[in-house]
């Protein structure tokens, strides 16, 4: 279950909380790391760790609410598991909506925190799977040539090899030369994937159709 | 010598030489010549005629005509009547005759011209003093206008000023209403009867109203007193009832002087404000409730999480392959130790609602109850309930705490009167006092709502339970541990009027 090295964080002020979470997820081979506050977690985070976020919605201090929005303002997709003593339907209402996994109400059954648990590490895992995909892609076409990338956007609109040639002031074969470069480079198997790919990261903008 | 000076001088001579001289030798000459006639018919006829002579130029030229006369007349006596005739030569016999003539003469010029001059002073005295008269009147004519005038401008006044005006006489009868408080009574004054307008108050605030102006008439202090009016439309309206003595020049006090300033507004004013007050003092009251109660909660909660939580790892390394008895153990020991955080909360809550310190004093219940009553008297008003009292004299003192039973009481009472809110007949609320066996003080609040349901009636003590919305359910609960903790009893009774009788008993001080 820990095999890509997941970390749960766990977000209390109250340390027997804190301990006896830990406690347990342990005792179901899960890594856990406690803090006593979002600015103790603030400090601890790393970036590049796998896992997720369970956090008490009220703390002294920042609460578990305003660090969610905290998170995602500075673009953070780590999932959060919220918990809460008494939980109004407010407050469950607004950190839903912001992306939390689940709410759970103090004390829970240890089903619900272990699959709120493993949801989390299965969002997570699908969200850098995503990031990683959409790198590659970036990457992709980053090392393509300006003339390759003209072109790419062409095609990608839809453009016969006739038209594109038309409209750049080249030759068919050119162009045709051009399509098969930008594909292997791309590591296409199809226009349709291509186009795909395209799609996914966005590409081009708004700004590069225009120009 | 100016010309004026010598007119004055010329008016002088005229006066005091010329008029005089002329006077006197009229009368002297008319007696000479009378004289002569006479004297074959009476002895001396002189004598008469020319005293008359004198008498009346004295009278009518003054003294100075008057001695010019005197004299006249004597030399005119010497030359024709005095022998030897003829002559101004005095025989020896009849000098003394002369000399007598002479002093009768200047007598009777003294008395004459006095008496003259006492009548001029007199005639003179009298037209000064009919001039003073028509002077005198000229003015009481002016200053009555003056009066009548500043009367009419006084009435003008108290016509103008919009406020309600009276007068009454030092009895209290009233005399004089201005126009607005004729139309706000609806009704001319000669109906008013009784003590100033003891008939036109609220019943509920005559006791009120009539010490008040007792305490006046007995003091001769002001008057001022809070009391609802009735109008014309029979509707009441709150009044500032406010009144001044006029004293007498001995001290007395001649009349009233009394105003009715209308409170109204003012009144609703300050009830919609302790009404505002009253609804955020129980709404804090009820915050306070819950937030300590969520305070509570999740002091409590925390370790009970704790708990569960471990005990769920506890069960989890039990179940591993193998067994980490290590591990179980260890959380074993923090599952002890957060139950016991937990219970340490139970208890600190315990000792929080706890109350160590126990207050008993020697206590007149009646006292405390007629305390009760002055503390109701804005909320009956407001609410229009009237409180009745049934209070038995020569009750045992109690050995109670005051406070708390009086927080009983107030309890009990506001129950009541929250009971009649919707009712549409009287509101009465009865408060009795009574001995209750041998050595206990029974009391009983009743009212006349609608009484309590027989479903919900055992359950009214308890904790909680509250048919308000507003209500924490904590009164009756609080009330019967009090009563409970002065060894006393507190049940609910059905009325024989519907409505729900409270009552407590109270251990007498042995």
């Amino acid at each position: 279950m820990t095999a890509e090295n997941e970390k749960v964080y766990i977000v209390d002020d109250d340390p027997a909380i804190c301990e006896a979470l830990s406690n347990l997820l342990e005792s179901v081979g899960i890594v856990a790391e406690p803090c006593a506050s979002a600015e103790a977690f603030r400090e601890r985070w790393d970036q590049a760790q796998a896992g997720c976020l369970l956090l008490d919605a009220r703390l002294p201090g920042i609460s578990g609410v305003e660090l969610q929005e905290q998170l995602r303002t500075a673009g953070v997709s780590l999932p959060i598991i919220f918990m809460t003593a008494h939980g109004d339907v407010p407050m469950v209402r607004k950190v839903m909506k912001a992306g939390a996994i689940e709410f759970l109400t103090k004390p829970f059954q240890k089903e619900e925190l272990i699959h709120a648990v493993e949801q989390a590490f299965i969002s997570d895992r699908a969200r850098r799977r995503e990031a990683e995909t959409v790198d590659s892609i970036q990457k992709r076409i980053d090392s393509l040539s300006e003339r390759e990338r003209e072109v790419m956007a062409l095609v990608t609109a839809g453009m016969l090899n006739k038209q594109i040639a038309g409209d750049l002031s080249l030759s068919e074969i050119t162009v045709k030369l051009h399509r098969r470069r930008v594909m292997e480079k791309m590591r296409a198997g199809s226009l349709a994937e291509l186009v795909r790919m395209c799609e996914r990261v966005s590409w081009p903008g708004a700004d590069a159709i225009r120009s | 010598m100016t010309a004026t000076a010598q007119v004055a001088l010329s008016g002088r001579i005229v006066e005091y030489g010329v008029k005089p001289c002329m006077i006197a030798v009229f009368f002297v000459l008319i007696a000479l010549l009378w004289t002569f006639p006479l004297q074959p018919v009476i002895a001396y006829p002189f004598v008469f005629l020319f005293f008359g002579a004198i008498m009346g130029s004295a009278w009518f030229g003054g003294a100075i005509a008057g001695g010019i006369a005197v004299v006249l007349s004597t030399l005119v006596v010497t030359y024709f009547f005095i022998p030897p005739m003829f002559s101004m030569s005095v025989a020896k016999d009849s000098q003394s005759f002369l000399t007598a003539f002479f002093a009768c003469a200047i007598a009777i010029t003294i008395v004459s011209s006095a008496r003259k001059r006492a009548e001029n002073a007199i005639r003179v005295a009298r037209d000064e003093l009919e001039v003073k008269v028509e002077e005198r009147t000229a003015e009481l004519v002016q200053s009555n206008l003056e009066i009548q005038e500043s009367e009419r401008q006084l009435r003008m006044l108290t016509e103008a000023i919009p406020q309600q005006i009276w007068r009454a006489n030092a009895a209290g009868r009233v005399e004089y209403c201005n126009q607005h408080l004729i139309e706000y009574l609806g009704r001319p004054m000669e109906q008013l009867t009784g003590d100033l307008f003891l008939g036109v108050i609220h019943p509920e605030d005559q006791p009120l109203y009539r010490r008040g102006w007792q305490t006046a008439l007995e003091s001769g202090g002001n008057f001022e007193v809070e009391a609802r009016v009735r109008g014309a439309d029979a509707v009441y309206r709150w009044f500032l009832v406010r009144s001044i003595p006029q004293r007498s020049r001995k001290a007395e006090i001649a009349r009233w002087y009394g105003i009715h300033i209308d409170i109204e507004e003012q009144r609703r004013a300050q009830q919609s404000l302790a009404a505002a007050q009253e609804h955020l003092s129980r709404l804090s009251h009820t915050l306070s409730m819950a937030e300590m109660a969520a305070s509570i909660a999740h002091e409590l909660n925390q370790p009970l999480t704790a708990v569960v939580t471990h005990a769920y790892a506890c069960r989890e390394w039990l179940r591993a392959q193998p067994a980490n008895l290590d591990k179980a153990s260890a959380t074993a020991e923090k599952i002890v130790r957060e139950s016991t955080r937990a219970s340490a909360v139970v208890s600190r809550v315990r000792a929080l609602f706890r109350k160590d310190v126990q207050v008993r004093e020697s206590t007149d219940i009646n006292r405390l109850i007629h305390e009760l009553v002055r503390l109701l008297r804005d909320e009956a008003i407001r609410r229009d309930v009237s409180v009745r009292l049934e209070l038995a004299g020569n009750l045992p003192r109690l050995e109670i705490d005051p406070v708390q039973i009086q927080q009983v009481m107030l309890n009990l009472a506001i129950n009541g009167m929250d009971a009649m809110m919707d009712s549409p007949g009287p509101r009465v609320l009865a408060i009795r006092s009574n001995q209750h066996g041998d050595n206990e003080v029974l009391v009983a609040v009743e009212d006349l709502g609608p009484g309590v349901a027989e479903e919900i009636a055992d359950r009214v003590f308890d904790p909680f339970f509250s048919t308000k919305p507003q209500g924490t359910g904590m009164g009756l609960a609080i009330c019967r541990s009090i009563v409970e903790a002065h060894d006393g009893r507190l049940w609910l009774e059905r009325s024989a009027r519907g409505g729900a009788v409270f009552q407590f008993t109270v251990r007498a001080q042995s």
